[in-house]
């Protein structure tokens, strides 16, 4: 037997607590002996269960007809069998032939229902991946790009490597990065699709080459393991509530000697003279706000646990501010801006902040604003980097 | 591994542009099952590069591919070679398969084609689905009309031989 044979291409288990059966990776056996354990999990499962049992296949890249056709008729003798159990199969939108493929079983069976699981893969999904978001992107790239262009030597970016930025958002870092560094090919991966149209539309536009886009889950990705040298993941990981998992992920896909870079904020820092103390409340309750839907824009001095937890060595952390003297201060400005509109907008509307606390929030942006534009005024927003290498 | 040469197109169809093209034993490519699976993995690769998503793209083009492959590995010709081209002609991927099979086989395919454009096709692949029977070539055929909307062809290929066709409108499943 050679080594592929030997390699668990998939694996299937059952989880009681939360009546959970689960199929990953990728299922293409000659014969359906070769599922014997998995498909007697499987009966085992619905023996067990009452009223419904999951079936989650997110994580199944691949399987086969002779497969899926072995799963099925489990599935369905079952509804025949037992006409009070119900199956909900989870498909994600982001392996295309799942939803299709299982999507025919409810059509066999009213007792099995297919989901596909999108949306809320986090709390705060719906603030980022809609539309308002993708001018705050817009200029705080432009604003950090002038330091991470600098930076980034010191954390794996050289040219003609093969690298990845996953979160990419609306591509921007991927376009300076392609024209600063030329890595020979870099894949940018998001889940929403609004920004990758328009990343992709900059691409067709300028004549960008070298770039790939595509859309998927940043915690469950299609892209095949150890093919990245470096890969990058910036102000993304604080937006989860589980960056482990995150991590793992982008672990996985860097190559072994390679290095995952990621930035992170801690918001509560950022400051500005004058009117420190309004501005130092305001950015506490920023803080407070994402807290409440389960962000941690605080995460950034964490990065350096995270990474060792995660299995990085060698790592390296630096941090860089922001400011208003970076170069055309209304930039800088116009960040607050953004932020004010969705954080004392959308966000603390949603929270249920009254107009007081609005008022008093919206005061420290003014006042950072105010900072930011004042002749002899400082304004700053601190941004930690940090950067692990894979055990080779 | 060689890249196809450019064919001349009868006058009214569109032009499929050849991407690339492999050849093998047939005896080879059956000796191990797993070739279905490197096949068509490093083909969908290949050809998805320059896709709009290429990662989505590789996995549904790998996903149909595959599906092939298995069925050409069913071939009861033990002789001859099994050629896999592909090519392309805006969203839609070609894939030409031409597999050796005996008599028998040639008229199987003329029917399961035929079966696969009829208007019941979906209804064939359900009850198929709900069924005892592992999928027989003929379902698996089915199942890349019903869900990746492919259109299925052949064609006469020299002797002991058929050629499938089958167009996939891959991008258009994307999101
Ligand atoms: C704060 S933005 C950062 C974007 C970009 N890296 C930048 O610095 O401009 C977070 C990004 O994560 C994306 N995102 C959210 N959930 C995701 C997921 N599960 N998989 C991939 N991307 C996701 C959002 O669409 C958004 O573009």
């Amino acid at each position: 037997m050679s080594p592929y044979d030997l390699l668990p291409r998939f694996k299937a288990q059952y989880d009681a607590n939360n009546q959970e059966f689960s199929i990953s990776g990728v299922i293409r056996p000659q014969a359906i002996d070769e599922l014997g354990p998995s498909l007697a999990l499987l009966r085992d499962a619905i023996g067990r269960v009452r009223g419904v049992l999951y079936i989650n296949v997110r994580r199944l890249t691949q399987m086969n007809n002779a497969a899926f056709h072995a799963f099925s008729r489990i599935i369905i003798d079952a509804c025949r069998a037992l006409p009070d159990l119900k199956f909900v199969v989870i498909t994600s939108s982001v392996v295309g032939w799942t939803s299709r493929k299982f999507g025919r079983l409810s059509g066999i069976e009213p007792n099995i229902t297919v989901e596909e699981y999108d949306s809320e893969f986090y709390p705060g999904q719906g603030f980022l991946e809609e539309g308002g978001f993708v001018p705050i992107l817009r200029t705080q790239t432009k604003l950090t790009w002038r330091h991470e262009r600098t930076i980034l030597p010191r954390h794996g970016m050289s040219p003609g490597i093969v690298m990845a930025d996953i979160c990419c958002g609306i591509g921007d870092f991927a376009v300076l990065v392609q024209k600063e560094f030329q890595p020979s090919r870099i894949v940018a991966l998001d889940h929403s699709i609004s920004s990758l149209d328009y990343a992709r539309r900059v691409m067709r536009e300028f004549d960008i080459r070298g770039i790939e886009y595509t859309y998927g889950d940043a915690s469950e990705m299609l892209l095949d393991e150890a093919q990245f040298d470096l890969v990058t993941c910036r102000h993304s990981l604080q937006i989860f509530n589980r960056p482990e998992l995150i991590l793992k992920e982008l672990y996985r896909i860097c190559k072994p000697g390679g290095r995952v870079y990621i930035t992170n904020e801690k918001n509560s820092h950022c400051l500005g003279e004058p009117r420190a103390e309004s501005i130092r409340w305001t950015y506490n309750e920023v803080a407070k706000l994402f807290a409440h839907f389960e962000m941690d824009v605080e995460l950034g001095p964490k990065s350096r646990r995270y990474l060792i937890e995660a299995g990085f060595e060698d790592i390296r952390v630096e941090t860089f501010m922001v400011t208003n003297m970076d170069g055309d201060p209304q930039d800088f400005a116009d960040v607050i801006v953004a932020w004010a509109d969705v954080y004392a907008g959308d966000m603390a509307s949603r929270r249920g902040d009254g107009p007081e606390f609005v008022a008093r929030f919206r005061q420290g942006f003014q006042d950072h604003i105010f900072a930011a534009l004042h002749p002899k005024g400082y304004a700053g927003w601190p941004i930690w980097v940090a950067s692990g290498r894979r055990p080779q | 591994m060689l890249m196809g040469s450019v064919r001349n197109e009868p006058a009214g169809e569109p032009t499929f542009e050849p991407m690339i093209q492999i050849d093998m034993e047939i005896k080879a490519f059956v000796s191990a099952w797993k070739h279905c699976d490197y096949v068509s993995t490093y083909m969908a690769r290949m050809i998805s590069q320059n896709r709009s998503d290429s990662v989505r793209h590789s996995n549904l083009f790998s996903s149909a591919f595959n599906e092939l492959l298995e069925v050409a590995f069913r071939t009861r010709h033990t002789d001859g070679e099994l050629a896999c081209r592909v090519s392309r002609h805006g969203a839609t991927d070609r894939i030409e398969l031409t597999i050796p099979c005996v008599p028998e086989e040639r008229q199987f395919y003329q029917e399961a084609v035929s079966h696969v454009a009829g208007f019941e096709a979906r209804e064939r692949y359900l009850n198929s689905v709900s069924g005892d029977l592992a999928p027989s070539r003929e379902v698996v055929l089915l199942e890349l009309a019903v869900d990746y909307n492919a259109t299925l062809s052949v064609e006469e290929a020299e002797s002991d031989a058929i050629k499938l066709v089958v167009d996939l409108p891959l991008e258009g499943l994307q999101h």
